[in-house]
């Protein structure tokens, strides 16, 4: 099982204003605010919070097939590039990676290497980016495997006998593809 | 207001966060935020926010978790209004 999350930064600059009213107070708890309030980068901390957030709601809603948005409740907790989110009794491991360009997480059940494959998009159209993260995922596993979605979106690897549990993420001009 | 009213008012504000024309001309109370008109997780919040804003009301976590497609958002604005 495992959960990624990719956010672009200059994708995330352009189409969010963290600083509008009210918009920390509802994704993030009190806790997470202290962090972005006293990060040298406010920016990438907000960021970062949510790209972890977005990763263990992945690797929570493959546990418990479901869709919601309460991106609050994940709540996160750091140290270094690695961190973990608890919502409810749920709890998981994340490993972050900050560039200039983009912050990736990646959530598992137990502590692990990040191990998301980077695809930097040359079209801005959401269904190209789509295909291409696609069929990039295909080349690397072989043309026996088809991308299927269980209930829910939730999506997954077979070719008709395995199955294998992945994330896919996209934002701005960047994708990434996990394989568990 | 009645339901047209409140489905215009609601185009209005997910127009700037859309990322699929083609599902937004046809906006109909099933379409879904994300799988249909393709709007990024990140910018949920600012639909919410919007919403906040022009209906001068607050919701709630409990609120938000259900604000994943048209019809939800419409039921949601509905009972504030009438609270």
């Amino acid at each position: 099982m495992i959960g990624n999350d990719i956010v672009d930064l200059s994708e995330a600059q352009r189409a969010s204003n963290w600083q509008r009213p009210r918009f920390l107070k509802k994704l993030f708890s009190e806790a997470e605010q202290h962090y972005i309030k006293t990060s040298h980068n406010p920016f990438v901390m907000v960021w970062r919070l949510w790209s972890m957030k977005e990763a263990s709601y992945k690797l929570y809603t493959q546990l418990n097939p479901s869709r919601f948005y309460n991106p609050k409740e994940f709540q996160c907790s750091i140290k270094g590039n690695k961190g973990t989110v608890r919502f409810k009794d749920f709890k998981c491991y994340l490993e972050t990676k900050t560039t200039s360009n983009y912050i990736i997480s990646e959530a598992r059940l137990e502590p692990n290497k990040l191990t998301s494959t980077i695809v930097k998009f040359s079209t801005t159209s959401h269904k190209e980016q789509s295909a291409v993260l696609k069929s990039k995922l295909l080349n690397r596993f072989g043309i026996e495997y088809h991308l299927k979605k269980r209930e829910f979106n939730i999506p997954f690897l077979s070719n008709g006998k395995d199955n294998f549990n992945i994330s896919l993420t996209h934002h701005g001009n960047y994708g990434a593809y996990a394989i568990a | 207001m009645n339901n047209d009213e409140l489905i215009t008012k609601l185009k209005t504000i997910i127009a700037p966060y859309i990322q699929d024309e083609e599902a937004f001309k046809n906006l109909s109370e099933d379409t879904d935020f994300v799988k249909d008109l393709k709007i990024n997780s990140a910018n949920l919040v600012d639909i919410i926010l919007d919403i906040e804003d022009e209906f001068d009301i607050r919701l709630e976590n409990d609120d938000m978790e259900k604000m994943l497609d048209v019809k939800s958002a419409m039921a949601i604005v509905t009972s504030k209004l009438n609270k």
